[in-house]
């Protein structure tokens, strides 16, 4: 059965094990590429993003209503003859089922795939009742013969190879078959599941939608089994969840639209039945069905309340969260969730199943973007799982020593820099005067040891700013540096270049000094409080001057101050305007060196092959997307693109510590991608991801140099 | 959208989902179709729900002389037997290649799910663009006051949940023919 880990060290041995294994490595690293690489065909007839907009707030529209929908679908669907519950919580839905069928005096019952049975352990509750219970789903009867539960919401097996699947049937049936063949395995289950379903006395489903204004539910499947399930035997009860009410058909048919496609691809599944009461049944004496509907609550009505977590409830239950997500590509289903899988279990786990069982789980998210991208309902994933975090460090009523200390040190800028600088005198016996540590010092625990460190530099771009004789004349436009940490203390070099670019074209760049962390790194370990301090810190320092832009060199930055600084004053009116007036001049370099530099086309051919690495917060935190790769061209570079560019590299600030066994894995794949592009030179636009990709390639040894676009376009004369 | 190109995107998007689609002119027709594509499987047992008696008469006659079996209704005491079931469906949807089907009947039902082979008739009027356009007409039904199962069919029966590897046929049909039947009013 299901065991989710439950603090770290237990969390980190089950990670050791699912990256042990070969079959799921390759099945899901296989997934995720083929994923992405089809969605844009999936899409070519329909506009993905005004749907997604439409649905989204149609739901949002019904969420605060939910008890009123359930009361006007209880009263049609009652008219048609089915029986309506309600059941607050999981126990109380299984008691329910197990009532009805007791009543009914069942013995054999089959299921259709249902998530919320499984939120519910439905099974277990039925088996211990006596209770015949068969999955008749594929994928659902596989699990339940392995008696594991679902690795992804869609396809509950994708964990197990055609050979583990073989195993399991020839146990099931004494009979031997060629696993080999595919096809020869599902049917293998058409013929051991035809007679449980004509055996079968009550057939439980679960439903896509339940549609108030009608009483109808409807659901959406391929196999064909729910049809039996809720056809042959003389009951039929369907765990439906509060959130999946709708007010009508039209908003049903609307997700129709995008459900399929977004979840396997389709632009319609193979079956889409829409059950209205107590149909006709030839098996009962009164000639029609026994109907029951159970609707499960659950947490769900006090999430429809909760101001910032409600949004959850527009799920649909796609999986693409998942599909996409390059942690879920390597740990995979049952490291990544514990009942729901992917971005959305990750939160849901809190509010369904207790904080013990989300407690190691939330924290393993790098904060890529990419299941927020694809998110068929908008629901801002990577924002609702730091919140969550942090409402487990809340419940748990202790915060982890390591973000404690994080968080001291951040809200004393004078601190965290004197803290940064004393970094740099103690690595100096490690780094031997070079820019990289190769080799961790013994203490270190060996799994770090994945990439070269970068160096604190000597004096932080802070330091020489002055020197570097930063004001010009008459400038033609005056712009703020926003340095980040990185570029501050790590990289000041990259803020030469841009002071060095930036004088050629006449434009004035300041450097305001009381500037100090964006606040992203506080944001990612859940210290909220931390983040908005250092965030009013930040605006107040920038506040002196009207720059007319604020620039940053680091793609985190820029996504966390121009989205994630709304998002903390969200509540907060009176700031409403002044946060405004900041966030509206942040851009990143990218964006600034196309728009507002208008960087000269050069006639010059450079032989020099230079790949690009997408940063996640430019890519999808600011869909900056076009312009870097224009840059490198306009320089005169030979552009060579990679496999999968806009894929993250690894790095994450904290989480390539936390997790380091999933960042290097991440990181490998991105680096061998990067040598097959044939590229001598790589280039990204955010100093983190240069640490992490220059850490990975110091270390394999490659001559591939891995530079700031900054460094790349400064070069030229 | 213009009535041919109506017809095309139905026969494309069907196609494209796995269904067999011909353009016939009668039910007659179909009633041949659907005995000859029996005797090609090597089937022997057929069904029809849903056709009035003359057809079913007619299907009766070519059954017996093709030494083949029709079976009567209710469908739930022979469920495992069926082979083909010739039925008819309400709409085609041609933006997907669906078909809509109203299966308030458990014959309809046991039929349409338990063959191996469907093969569905619609009379060519009966195709709508999309979903927008039968939406009135599905939810006049919904919200009736009487029960009521409504299908949409998209292609066979099918899972990719061994190895995302696609597979046909798994619980319900193998095949889904569709017959386009041109001489019929809606
Ligand atoms: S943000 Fe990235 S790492 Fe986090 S859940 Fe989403 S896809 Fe996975
Ligand atoms: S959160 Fe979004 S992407 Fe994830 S399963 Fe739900 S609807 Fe799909």
């Amino acid at each position: 059965m299901i065991k989710t880990a439950q603090d770290m060290k237990s969390y980190k041995k089950q990670i050791q094990q699912a990256l042990a294994d070969s079959f799921l490595r390759s099945a899901l690293d296989e997934f995720n590429t083929v994923y992405r690489e089809n969605r844009p065909n999936v899409y070519k007839d329909i506009d993905f993003n005004s749907l997604r907009d439409a649905i989204a707030e149609n739901k949002d529209s019904l969420i605060p209503f939910l008890e009123i929908l359930f009361e006007e679908f209880k009263s049609n669907a009652q008219k048609a003859g089915a029986i309506v519950h309600r059941a607050r919580d999981a126990r109380q839905a299984n008691e329910i089922i197990a009532r009805i069928a007791k009543e009914n005096k069942v013995k054999k019952i089959i299921k259709s795939k249902s998530m919320t049975a499984e939120e519910t352990f439905l099974n277990t509750h039925l088996e211990k009742q006596g209770f015949i219970v068969t999955e008749t789903d594929l994928g659902e009867w596989i699990i339940q013969l392995k008696k594991e539960g679902p690795s992804h919401m869609v396809m509950p097996a994708i964990h197990l190879s055609r050979y583990q699947v073989g195993e399991l049937f020839e146990k099931q049936t004494d009979l031997k078959f060629d696993s080999e063949n595919i096809d020869k395995l599902v049917k293998v289950a058409r013929h051991e599941l035809r007679p449980k379903f004509l055996e079968a006395d009550m057939g439980i489903s679960g439903a896509n939608f339940a549609i108030a204004d009608s009483g109808t539910l409807g659901l959406v499947t391929n196999e064909g089994n729910m049809r039996l399930t809720t056809t042959l035997p003389r009951v039929h009860v369907a765990l439906v969840g509060f959130d999946k009410l709708l007010a009508d058909l039209g908003s049903a048919l609307r997700i129709l639209k995008l459900l399929p496609r977004n979840a396997t691809g389709q632009a319609i599944t193979s079956y889409v039945t829409w059950i209205k009461g107590a149909n006709q049944s030839l098996n009962t004496l009164s000639g029609k069905k026994i109907m029951h509907v159970v609707f499960l609550d659950n947490g769900r009505l006090s999430l429809s309340k909760d101001s910032v977590f409600s949004t959850s409830l527009r799920c649909i239950r796609c999986g693409a969260c998942a599909n996409v997500c390059p942690i879920y590509s390597k740990v995979g289903g049952h490291k990544y969730g514990h009942v729901y899988i992917g971005a959305i279990g990750l939160i849901l786990t809190l509010f369904f199943h207790g904080k013990d069982n989300d407690r190691a789980i939330v924290k393993n998210c790098i904060n890529c973007q990419a299941c927020k991208e694809v998110c068929p309902v908008a629901i801002d994933l990577p924002h609702l799982i730091k919140k969550t975090y942090a409402r487990v460090i809340k419940e748990d009523g202790k915060t982890p020593v390591k973000n404690l200390i994080l968080s001291k040190l951040m809200k004393n800028r004078k601190l965290f820099h004197f803290a940064l600088r004393a970094a740099y005198l103690a690595q100096q016996p490690l780094s031997r005067g070079k820019s990289m540590i190769r080799h961790l010092p013994f203490f270190m625990d060996k799994n770090h040891g994945f990439r070269s460190l970068p160096v604190i530099a000597k004096t932080p771009l802070r330091d020489i700013w002055q020197s570097l004789g930063p004001e010009l004349k008459n400038p033609s436009l005056k712009i703020a540096l926003f340095a980040g940490c990185a570029i501050d203390f790590i990289y000041p070099g990259q803020g030469e270049d841009l002071l060095k670019l930036m004088k050629k074209a006449n434009i004035q760049v300041d450097f305001p000094m009381d500037q100090t962390c964006c606040g992203l790194p506080a944001m990612m370990s859940a210290q909220e409080k931390t983040a908005k301090e250092l965030a009013i810190q930040n605006i107040q320092a920038f506040e002196a001057k009207p720059y007319d832009y604020i620039l940053t060199l680091c793609a985190s930055c820029a996504s966390h101050l121009t989205h994630n600084y709304k998002k903390i004053f969200k509540e907060d009116k009176e700031s409403g305007q002044k946060i405004k007036l900041f966030t509206d001049k942040i851009i990143d370099f990218s964006s600034f060196m196309d728009k507002v530099y208008t960087f000269p086309q050069t006639h010059e051919n450079i032989e020099t092959k230079v790949s690009y690495h997408a940063p996640c917060h430019l890519c999808r935190g600011l869909h900056v997307t076009n312009e870097p790769r224009a840059l490198i061209q306009k320089a005169g570079y030979t552009y060579v693109p990679a496999k999968d560019e806009e894929v993250c590299c690894g790095f994450g600030g904290s989480y390539s510590i936390d997790f380091p066994e999933i960042s290097s894995e991440i990181l490998k794949k991105k680096l061998d991608n990067v040598e097959a592009s044939g590229a001598d030179i790589l280039v990204t636009d955010c100093p983190g991801c240069v640490m992490q990709l220059s850490g990975g390639m110091d270390k394999r040894q490659s001559p591939i140099k891995v530079i700031h676009l900054v460094e790349l376009l400064a070069q030229k004369k | 959208m213009g009535k041919n190109n109506l017809i095309q995107l139905m026969k494309e998007k069907a196609a494209g989902v796995g269904t067999i689609v011909h353009e016939i002119s009668c039910v007659s027709e179909a009633i041949k179709y659907a005995v000859d594509l029996n005797r090609k499987k090597k089937l022997k047992i057929l069904t029809c729900p849903g056709l009035d008696q003359k057809d079913r008469d007619s299907l009766q006659d070519l059954c017996k002389s093709s030494g083949m079996n029709l079976l009567k209704e209710p469908l739930r005491n022979h469920a495992y037997l069926i082979d083909t079931s010739l039925t008819w469906v309400d709409y085609g949807i041609a933006e997907t290649g669906s078909l809509m089907l109203a299966s308030d009947s458990e014959d309809i039902r046991m039929a349409t799910m338990l063959a191996k082979i469907h093969v569905a008739m619609l009379p060519i009027a009966k195709i709508r663009l999309n979903t927008e356009q039968i939406e009135a007409e599905l939810d006049e039904i919904l919200k009736n006051n009487s029960p009521s199962y409504t299908a949409f069919i998209t292609g066979p029966s099918r899972t990719a949940d061994i190895e995302r590897v696609l597979a046909i046929g798994v619980h319900g049909p193998v095949e889904l023919h569709l017959l386009l039947i041109k001489e019929m009013k809606s």
